[in-house]
């Protein structure tokens, strides 16, 4: 199988499982609300598996962001910098980003390990650490997307770029 | 050191470095030069699942996002219009209270320009309205609503202001109560203006027609409920507010896919995504600053801006003055959610030292950020307006300053009386 196929398959996983996630939060807490006001009861583990979830739905939210180049960020005068220098700016940015996430992955996987040594749990019989594990995998996916964004070839920046405006203008029409 | 990286990055900061990546990188560096173990940044951003209100942003953003890919902006027009289209300059009064609403309903993304905006902007011209006071008027009215409930700035700023050390509570209720009349007088003042504005070029007016109010509410039978759900439920104090959020989610999604069929299945995975894209992003940026705050708050930087601040202005309203140019500048600058949670920390304890009210600063920090939105000429709603309506910059300028004008008296007013906002409470 090619690489840009896997990549395909790989995305539409990653879109399923948050679409998936995010039903299951609808559904999760109008439950609550009906057992609450209905039948006067409640799951003791819902509240707590809302919160993480958001938690998860948030990061998995940001890899996509980062896959599609959408990230919120200033610009206030790179769009006004000749093509040829803003591929090269934003190669520098993508570089630094990627390391960023990194370093936010490192010490997150340790803090994971250290939960996975300490055997905290979050809530029910879950572990905190796995919980948490969302934390450096995200972060490390932003960073290897980071990495392959910064070393794309120009004519890729470039289209991406001119994708990305098309695609907000559409997102606007 | 510290001054060059500060430097460089807020050089990147401005070139289109991703935000998060910006307050992550000072996060990161600031603990490394406190010697402070990194791990303490993961534990930082998984502190947000401590908020229980966080659940409220993505639902209730998922409600939006659906709600403007259907039919539902041209229904509440029509429902609008069937009970003021009567009055004189009846469609301005419309295209302000339509888009009020919708940008209530959908967070406050820009979103309303291009969903109600796009309805209301051939309306107006085929009423006879000029070009620059349609324009002006649906790019100005497209940020209108950032105070009504459930705009997730206002819930959002809720959020920051609880996860603060203060020694006084912010009850989310009434933020949302104090937000009603500083919206009302944005409208009137609109609709005063619009008057005078068009007093050569007045429409002619559908005279009321109980059956046209008929068919429009039939029509709109079920969205009529959601204010029921959304309003009753929290100013009511029945539900929470994340309790509402996902009854309206789900009430929308089956009304839209099941009831009026506009969406169809295939179609939700994508509203989910863009959903989780944007709520992901500010919450994301909202863990990060959490994890920077603490490397402020240990470098003792609000202690010292908090005393720079008291030390150089006397006087109360003096720094609320500053504090509207700061915010104006800042709300042309940086979307509202990120302003939100990188500003709202630092200003909130020296403004309680001057004596105000923390439900009266966020309404004048969101008024701020409204007028933002299309502050020439950078404002988000700018660029928006001119891809939508297809107009050169120079046009929706000119077009948008009168109501930029009048809209700045009115966050003026909101400033300086804070009976406007307080009157509702206690």
């Amino acid at each position: 199988m090619s690489w840009s196929k896997l990549r395909v398959i790989l995305h539409h996983l990653e879109n399923a499982l948050l679409v998936v996630l995010f039903i299951v939060v609808i559904g999760a807490a109008n439950t609550q609300i009906v057992l609450r006001n209905l039948f006067e009861s409640s799951i003791s583990w819902i509240d707590p598996f809302l919160r993480i979830t958001i938690l998860w739905l948030a990061l998995m939210g940001a890899m996509v962001a980062t896959r599609e180049r959408v990230h919120i960020a200033i610009d206030l005068f790179l769009r006004y910098l000749p093509y040829r220098w803003r591929i090269w700016i934003e190669r520098l940015i993508h570089l630094i980003s990627a390391l960023v996430c990194g370093i936010v992955a490192y010490f997150s996987a340790r803090l994971v390990w250290m939960e996975f040594s300490d055997a905290t749990l979050a809530f029910a019989s879950v572990p905190l650490w796995l919980c948490e594990g969302i934390l450096p995998i995200a972060f490390s996916v932003m960073a290897l997307r980071f990495l392959l964004q910064a070393f794309a070839s120009s004519r890729e920046m470039l289209d991406k770029d001119v994708l990305k405006q098309a695609a907000q203008e559409k997102a606007v029409t | 050191m510290t001054l060059v990286f500060t430097g460089l990055l807020s050089l990147l900061a401005l070139m289109r470095m991703p935000l998060f990546i910006v307050i992550a990188a000072a996060a990161c560096y600031g603990f490394y030069v406190q010697d402070v173990n990194l791990s303490v940044v993961g534990l930082e951003i998984y502190r947000i699942t401590d908020t229980p209100l966080l659940l409220a942003l993505p639902l209730f953003a998922f409600s939006g996002y659906l709600l403007s890919e259907t039919r539902a902006p041209e229904r509440l027009l029509s429902l609008t219009r069937a009970f003021f289209g009567w009055v004189p300059a009846g469609l301005p009064l419309v295209a302000f209270l339509t888009s009020a609403f919708f940008t209530a309903i959908t967070g406050a993304s820009g979103v309303t320009i291009v969903a109600v905006g796009a309805l209301l902007y051939p309306a107006l011209r085929q009423s006879g309205y000029t070009k620059d006071f349609s324009l002006g008027l649906v790019t100005s009215a497209g940020s209108l609503g950032l105070l009504l409930v459930p705009s997730m700035p206002l819930i959002l700023y809720g959020i920051v202001v609880q996860q603060m050390d203060l020694p006084i509570q912010l009850e989310l209720t009434d933020l949302f109560i104090a937000g009603i009349g500083p919206l009302l007088l944005m409208i009137a003042m609109l609709s005063v203006w619009s008057l005078w504005a068009t007093r050569h070029q007045r429409e002619a007016t559908v005279p009321f027609s109980p059956r046209r109010v008929g068919a429009a509410l039939w029509q709109a039978r079920w969205e009529l409920p959601l204010p029921v759900i959304l309003l009753g439920g929290i100013y009511g104090g029945i539900v929470t507010l994340s309790e509402a959020a996902a009854m309206t989610a789900i009430y929308v999604l089956v009304i839209q896919v099941f009831l009026y069929r506009e969406l169809p299945l295939r179609q939700l995975p994508r509203v989910v995504l863009n959903t989780c894209v944007m709520v992901g992003e500010i919450l994301l940026i909202l863990a990060v600053a959490l994890a920077f705050t603490n490397v402020l708050i240990n470098a003792d930087i609000p202690t010292w801006l908090f005393e720079q601040v008291r030390g150089a202005i006397e006087n109360r309203y003096v720094f609320l003055m500053l504090l509207n140019g700061l915010l104006l500048l800042l709300g042309a600058l940086l979307d509202i959610f990120s302003a939100t949670i990188i500003m709202v920390p630092l200003i909130v304890p020296v403004a309680l030292s001057y004596g105000i009210d923390p439900v009266h600063l966020g309404i004048i920090f969101l008024a701020n950020m409204q007028l933002g939105y299309f502050t020439p000429p950078v404002g988000m709603n700018l660029f928006i307006a001119g891809i939508r309506f297809k107009e050169p910059m120079t046009d929706i300028y000119r077009a948008t300053w009168p109501f930029f004008l009048v809209l700045l008296a009115a966050v003026l007013l909101i400033t300086y009386v804070p009976a406007l906002s307080l009157f509702l409470l206690k």
